[in-house]
């Protein structure tokens, strides 16, 4: 990682960043988008809402502090994979969830979701790609936890992590029409805020308090 | 995921993968082995079918899932064609298994994870290798053709194999070639746009473009390699074993030619042009070197080793080349020869250390010694060539008299109508095309020589040991570990043909071997 060893404390306000990217704007509208789901969603589960056992390998047993924005963009920032991972990323996501219709992507799977994905995504598309071990590091779970994550995605996708020229284009396009729906000017704002905790070097989103995920509703 | 768009996108899914395990399948013997784990020939027990069990080496945890698995499942899952290898399914196991470590955690994949494939009894190499193995033209013919069959029905679905080589061509009994381990495979956008790695294919097989570094390319590097096995099969040899890269470059421009911007338009703009171009103007020498071969060949071949990989012929146009369309015309697979199966493990290893027996025994012999070569194919036109060489002791094809000691060429009693020609004859045949008295005419693709599609399961006919030399493991599953050897240990096995030397940065370097 690149930023200073164990300096836990958050930058703020108007100091500039070190190797800063710009963060691609694919990545402000998926994280968006995924905020909104997972907060539909969240309300669907505390309706009472049953879900099935099929993404329970993903469940932790509370949400992780960091914000959906946050990890997207600390992801990206560290893996220096491609910003099309996050958009195949998301259409494996997209593809677990039409192929497990029980199954929601809620706060508790979110972010384990989201870095398993985005990890296969980088292993398919670039040549070049950081190993699982860094990958969870800087996603904040154990090596261990990750790759058997990683076969669980790959198993639960029928090794189905194709995406075509065609396919991505379609998903670009649902992106942009789905930040145009959007207040626009809320997300930006407030991304512009959650920049600011993005240097913590250490992150944890594993439970810490036991080892069993929660018990899913069948 | 309320998204209406992309849920149509999603194709209905076959029952899944995963969802049985190895129990169903009996094991029968390893046929391969190596740093990557082993390859099995299995009986499926419910239908009794034969098939290669391949494990998925997971044991390393920083890599996680090995990449080249994926990139092989996924490509495997969108390919069906009679000349690409099937994978049939993927079965796990719960283990425990003694060589799995960590403690039980209920996970239900950790005893390992197994691709299943169609068995095929032999790879190219392997069958090549056999002592007094000698190849017909038309049986070149047959095998060159289902290798670009093969090859045009991956590009056309915009699949890269990367890595073409003998042992990637497995062959089983009924003749039927098929474009194995796609490990290092992937898609290719039609623009050559893309920035892909230029450190894959086994050395001896690496077109020019590579060698000086480009990382914009497509379907053509896997025609250069196709043109080294075409030449190899004729010559019975490798035609361009580098040890290193730049000896590599150097072996292709001394056959042919050295690229400048007249022949090759933009090879100065490739990355390491400047520092790997060769000191001296060379003359392309192909035809010359190879004239003994048959006319259309040597068209053909020199159309596929062309240096611009622009202009180098496509699998396609290949297909329409004279040779495949003149006498003797590519035989039916089903007509070839059965061999005694090439994967027995055992047999294997009886044959490396009789191999290497063999090489010690050439070592100690002397120096200008030719190292063990294959025999060019039988000549099956009346000219015998000028130079015959001697063929003392001949072991008949499939015996285990190969001598310890013995001449280091593998001279077999031909079995076709007249005598072995011999390697680069000083007056040999040139220009002669072949006739085959007992060869028709053909037609188009589909008339006749060519099989459709449906095959039986072949079943290895017998556990008599082959004789091939070709130690090591079964490989064309993609297991062979010691083709992948990191950066540096070129030809530091007896058994990898040519390295391939794909490590390079920190975050790969372990995902190439397994």
């Amino acid at each position: 990682m690149s930023s200073g060893g164990d300096n836990h404390h958050l930058h703020h306000g108007a100091e500039p960043k070190r190797d800063e990217p710009t963060t691609p704007r694919v990545l402000t509208i998926l994280s968006c988008v995924l905020e909104k789901l997972v907060a539909r969603n969240d309300q669907l589960v505390l309706g009472s809402a049953q879900l099935g056992k099929s993404l329970s390998a993903f469940h932790g047993v509370r949400a992780p502090n960091i914000t959906i924005p946050n990890y997207m963009e600390r992801i990206y920032k560290y893996t220096n994979c491609s910003p099309s991972c996050f958009v195949v990323g998301y259409v494996y996501i997209d593809r677990l969830v039409h192929k497990y219709p029980d199954s929601l992507v809620v706060s508790l799977n979110v972010h384990r979701l989201l870095v398993t994905s985005v990890m296969v995504a980088s292993k398919i598309l670039d040549d070049v790609h950081y190993n699982n071990a860094f990958y969870a590091r800087v996603g904040g779970v154990s090596n261990t936890e990750l790759n058997k994550l990683e076969i669980e995605l790959l198993f639960l996708l029928d090794f189905g992590v194709t995406v075509s020229s065609r396919v991505f284009e379609i998903y670009c396009q649902h992106l942009e029409k789905e930040m145009l729906c959007n207040d626009a000017t809320r997300v930006i704002e407030r991304l512009a805020i959650s920049n600011s905790v993005d240097d913590v070097t250490e992150i944890s989103v594993e439970d810490t308090q036991t080892s069993s995920p929660p018990q899913i509703v069948d | 995921m309320a998204i209406a768009a992309p849920e149509q996108l999603n194709i209905s899914e076959v029952p899944a993968w995963g969802s049985r395990g190895v129990d169903c399948f009996e094991k029968l013997e390893q046929i391969g082995e190596g740093t990557y784990g082993q390859v099995y020939m299995a009986r499926e027990i419910k239908t009794g079918e034969i098939v290669a069990l391949k494990k998925i080496r997971m044991d390393n945890e920083r890599e996680g899932f090995p990449i080249t698995a994926i990139r092989e499942i996924k490509i495997l899952k969108k390919l069906h064609h009679e000349n690409v290898i099937k994978l049939k399914e993927i079965v796990t196991s719960p283990g425990p298994e003694k060589d799995e470590q960590g403690p039980p955690d209920g996970n239900k994949y950790r005893g390992g994870i197994y691709m299943v494939f169609e068995y095929m009894d032999h790879d190219l190499t392997g069958l090549a290798d056999r002592p007094a193995m000698r190849f017909s033209v038309s049986q070149i013919k047959c095998y060159m053709r289902q290798l670009l069959t093969g090859l045009h029905y991956c590009h056309v679905n915009q699949v890269l194999h990367r890595d073409i080589k003998g042992s990637n061509l497995l062959i089983d009994n009924e003749g039927n070639l098929k474009l194995a381990d796609f490990g290092l495979a992937r898609s290719f956008s039609s623009d050559h746009n893309a920035n892909l790695t230029n450190r894959v294919i086994t050395l001896w097989y690496r077109p020019p473009e590579l060698l000086l570094g480009t990382t914009k390319y497509g379907p053509a590097v896997d025609m250069w390699s196709v043109g080294c096995i075409f030449a190899e099969l004729l010559h019975g040899k490798p035609i361009f074993p580098g040890k290193d890269e730049p000896e590599q470059l150097n072996k292709i421009f001394e056959l042919c030619g050295a690229p400048n911007e007249d022949i090759w338009p933009g090879v100065s703009k490739i990355p390491w042009y400047n520092n790997l171009k060769p000191s001296r103007p060379m003359k392309r020498r192909l035809r010359e070197v190879f004239r003994h071969f048959d006319r259309h060949a040597l068209d053909l071949l020199d159309k596929m080793l062309t240096l611009d990989p622009s202009q180098r012929i496509s699998a396609k146009d290949a297909l329409d080349a004279e040779y495949f369309w003149t006498d003797p015309l590519p035989c039916d697979p089903k007509s070839l020869p059965k061999y005694e199966s090439s994967h027995e493990f055992q047999t294997k290893k009886k044959r490396q250390q009789q191999r290497q027996h063999e090489e010690n025994a050439k070592r100690q012999k002397l120096q200008h010694q030719q190292q063990h070569s294959r025999l060019p194919p039988i000549q099956q036109s009346g000219h015998a060539h000028a130079q015959m060489r001697p063929a003392p002791n001949a072991p008949m094809h499939g015996s285990q008299t190969q001598v310890v000691g013995g001449p280091s060429h593998h001279y077999g009693k031909p079995r076709g109508p007249s005598q072995g020609a011999g390697r680069y004859p000083p007056g040999g045949n040139p220009s002669g095309g072949y006739s085959h008295p007992n060869r028709g005419q053909g037609g188009g693709y589909g008339s006749g020589p060519y099989p459709p599609q449906g095959r039986g399961p072949p079943y290895a006919s017998s556990g008599i040991p082959g004789a091939g030399p070709r130690g090591g493991g079964g490989s064309g599953y993609g297991s062979g570990g010691p083709n992948y050897p990191h950066g540096g240990q070129y030809g530091a096995s007896g058994t990898g043909r040519g390295s391939n030397m794909v490590s390079g940065n920190r975050n790969q370097q372990y995902n190439w071997q397994q």
